[in-house]
């Protein structure tokens, strides 16, 4: 068995070169030092702070997000999860207080039925997930729409809202922290552990490379497919929770968010159709759409250029994903 | 009597290689108008891969194409077939949803005025289609015929376009007897208006009715073209296989172990009738032609496709798996024949590869390097199958096929199968890592692992397997011990009894 092998040394050192720097990284440090060039402000810690603070719930969006992309699957139904989870707070609690711990159980209540249905309909229904998840989409708003009679009523108590406002106040080293932050860092914290710290997460991995390669070797295909959507929407829950603190009651609170949480996945390198992604480059990826769109702002460019940024960001991003396929880097 | 004519189609000097494989070379041969040019080989010898060439499909990297002795090539399928070139591919290319009619024409719809010319559409699939004396409906949908339907669409729509050189890869393969005299008919009307007919085929009686020259191709290199009145089918046989591959193979070893799997009566949708042993310390090859059941025997045994009919003992206990997991659970290891689309997460590395089984049954929550996932038990088991690679976290598709199905071996061994069954241990892998496959299978059976080979590679089969079980149409037709001829396998492949071997046969049925 000493024979000499085709060598590919070549090809690998290439490789080696780009698959340790993060693209989400990158991009994060140039458009917040742009940002930061337009105004100085958000490099004092409490602007950074702030900053961090209304890009949480994107980032926990897309740190749940990535664990269906990495199946290689999507998961449309996010945003309208959000509404569902913000409409649903005010109906549950109705302004009272001590309602708040039921209603946050009822609203992961709902969205492990949301990602069940997603999951079963993509693994057992064999739906392709753009069309399970779009369907759910769908019919989640209509919930949400019947439920609050299609238009937002009652209040969210304020212990509700804290969880998106709340912030402590003369912390050391950064002054102030709010609440959203540790909660961005905590579920940043489980994501990791789950795809990266677990077995679980390298059975997403495969089943998203290669899902008849996964099922061969003995993976369960479905059940993996299926607490990837889970997750999804748990994720998706705690940001409709962030998010409510944040603005009042309407029915548009998530509209828009499932493609915002797709694009931080793909600017951080989570590559569409499965088998590629990390928690930190997710993370880094919702960011850099943040930024993106604060620096729209201080641009003086109009909000819906924001729509159009996003678009071409997607497809940016997915077509320098295919060529770095295509190039084998 | 068309020897005067100056060649319609001449390939010269051919070449084409993948990575890891060299498919093709220095190939060449030539068909006249009028000529039938039979082109025979192994499943594997590169006639596939010569016709996608001809077709467009491929691109060569050395040699030339001419047509009517101008240098020709061509960068996609329709220049191909403006040159002239109609081929029938071996699978089939029709949309299911569209008409036979809008099949037969596609790419070449009559027009008027720019608008789809629905009534010269159908007239015309009707001529094509009598000529072919077929009965088919050319409104019928295209998905709701039948295979051989499907297949004479096929040969009316490659005739649709008038080519002057017409290449058939296979066109038998789902023909039954009857229709398959119609086509052989219709060959020979084209050869009277002179078209050029390369005919691809490995059915012996096929090319002795039909062709005027065969040439046969054997691991990408021609080994002759002569007229087919001198080339009596065992000598075409004995020049599709034969060659000096003995020390190649590893000793056979003499262990005698219990029976480990025994199937009876086996059968599912697409083989029927299966009864099979595999005792422990013993490799058990199946032969048969592309097509023949062999994968779905695999994949029956496995679990991944499971048998509907019959029984399974392994190990003396009932075994019945209704899935892939259940097979592995029971003892079971599968190395599926297409590595890419079925036995590797290429984007993942090595090592998570190498993990994979072990992680499909490990605890969700526990550490992806726990225990035996660990990567200095993962490196060793890598090295140990002598896995060459710069970095065991590199991505897999770097590597090179042999490397890659080492890594599936080892995610076998991790488990430490009792049965473990290989289709097509060596498809796509270069000769050197051959011989080193072929040395793991013989060890693992030498330490009492019973080895289930599928594989369309006759000297392979012949010379790693103690015995070979032959698959004929879903069906196991004979079995060859150990020794046995390439011949007398072939024989039985080709559904050709024992009659090919001039000597008689050691086969039974």
């Amino acid at each position: 068995m000493t024979i000499a092998l085709p060598d590919t040394a070549l090809h690998r050192r290439a490789g080696s070169l780009t698959r340790h720097i993060n693209s989400g990284v990158v991009i994060f440090l140039v458009l917040f030092a742009a940002v930061a060039l337009k105004q100085p402000s958000y490099i004092e810690p409490a602007g950074f702070m702030n900053f961090l603070r209304r890009a949480a719930p994107l980032g926990v969006l897309a740190a749940g997000q990535v664990f269906v992309l990495v199946s290689g699957g999507f998961d449309l139904s996010v945003g309208s999860l959000i509404t569902l989870s913000v409409l649903g707070a005010s109906m549950i609690t109705g302004g009272d207080p001590s309602l708040t711990g039921a209603a946050i159980a009822a609203l992961y209540g709902i969205g492990v039925a949301v990602g069940l249905i997603n999951g079963i309909a993509v693994a057992f229904l064999k739906v392709p997930s753009i069309i399970a998840t779009l369907g759910t989409l769908l019919s989640v708003n209509g919930v949400a729409m019947m439920w609050s009679g299609g238009s937002p009523r009652g209040y969210l108590p304020d212990n509700f809202r804290a969880f998106g406002r709340f912030v402590f106040r003369d912390v050391p080293l950064v002054g102030q922290l709010p609440l959203s932050v540790i909660v961005l860092a905590i579920v940043a914290v489980l994501a990791w552990w789950g795809l990266h710290g677990t077995v679980f997460g390298r059975r997403v991995f495969a089943v998203g490379d290669n899902p008849r390669a996964a099922e061969l070797a003995g993976i369960r295909v479905d059940l993996t497919r299926i607490s990837a959507f889970v997750i999804s929407a748990l994720s998706a829950v705690t940001a409709g929770i962030m998010l409510g603190g944040f603005g009042g009651v309407s029915t548009d609170v998530g509209q828009g968010l499932e493609l915002q949480a797709i694009a931080a996945c793909v600017i951080g390198g989570a590559q569409l159709m499965g088998g590629r992604g990390s928690i930190t480059g997710v993370v880094f990826g919702a960011l850099s759409l943040f930024a993106l769109f604060t620096l729209l702002n201080l641009l003086g460019l109009p909000q819906a250029l924001r729509d159009t940024a996003q678009g071409l960001i997607l497809i940016s991003a997915v077509a320098s994903g295919a060529y770095r396929q295509r190039t084998g880097g | 009597m068309t020897s005067v004519l100056s060649p319609a189609l001449e390939m010269i000097g051919i070449s084409k290689s993948f990575p890891g494989v060299r498919a093709l070379e220095d190939v060449s041969f030539e068909c006249r108008p009028g000529e039938v040019h039979a082109i025979c080989g192994e499943n594997g010898a590169g006639k596939s891969t010569l016709m996608k060439i001809l077709g467009g499909i491929y691109r060569p990297d050395g040699g030339e194409i001419r047509i009517k002795g101008q240098p020709a090539s061509f960068a996609h399928p329709v220049e191909a077939r403006r040159a002239g070139i109609g081929i029938i591919h071996q699978e089939l290319s029709l949309l299911p949803d569209r008409s036979v009619a809008e099949n037969i024409v596609l790419g070449a719809e009559p027009t008027r005025r720019g608008v789809l010319d629905r009534t010269a559409m159908r007239a015309g699939a009707r001529e094509i289609l009598a000529r072919l004396q077929s009965s088919i409906e050319v409104d019928a949908r295209a998905g709701d015929l039948s295979l051989a339907e499907q297949q004479m669409v096929e040969i009316a729509k490659a005739l649709a376009s008038k080519p002057s050189i017409l290449v058939m890869d296979e066109p038998t393969a789902a023909l039954d007897d009857s229709e398959a005299s119609r086509l052989l008919d219709l060959v020979r009307r084209l050869r009277r208006d002179s078209v050029a007919v390369v005919y691809v085929s490995h059915r012996m009686p096929e090319i002795a009715a039909i062709s005027d020259r065969v040439t046969v191709l054997k691991d990408g290199r021609k080994v002759l073209t002569d007229r087919t009145e001198a080339m009596p089918t065992g000598r075409l046989v004995r020049c599709m296989v034969g060659r000096d591959l003995e020390e190649f193979f590893p000793p056979r070893g003499a262990a005698d172990g219990g029976v480990l799997l025994q199937v009876n009566e086996g059968g599912n949708a697409t083989i029927s009738d299966i009864n099979l042993t595999v005792r422990r310390g013993e490799v058990v090859g199946v032969a048969g032609l592309e097509g023949a059941g062999k994968s779905a025997l695999a994949r029956a045994i496995f679990g991944d496709r499971p048998f509907t009919r019959g029984t399974m003992q392994l190990n003396g206990q009932p075994f019945a798996p209704r899935s892939s997991r259940d097979g592995i659970r029971a003892g079971v290891g599968f190395l599926p024949d297409d590595r890419k689309r079925e036995g590797l997460a290429l984007g993942q590395s090595l090592r998570d590869n190498a993990a994979l089984t072990l992680r499909a049954f490990a605890r969700a929550l526990a550490l992806p390097s726990a225990g035996a996932m660990g990567n200095l038990t993962l490196d060793q088991r890598l090295r140990a199958l002598d896995v060459r690679a710069a970095r065991f976290d590199d991505p897999i598709r770097l590597l090179s096929g042999g490397n890659q199905q080492k890594v599936i071996i080892a995610r076998w061994l991790a488990r430490d199968p009792q049965l473990l069954i290989f289709a097509e241990p060596t498809r796509g892998i270069d000769v050197a890592a051959k011989a080193a496959i072929y040395a793991i299978i013989r060890d693992l059976a030498n330490r009492g692992r019973g080895i289930l080979m599928i594989s369309s590679d006759l000297p392979e089969v012949v010379g790693v397997s103690d015995r070979v079980v032959v698959m004929h149409e879903g069906r196991i037709v004979g079995e060859c011990p150990s020794g046995a001829s390439e011949e007398d396998v072939m024989a039985l492949a080709v559904g050709h009894g024992g009659s090919v071997a001039e000597p008689a046969s050691a086969c039974g049925s």
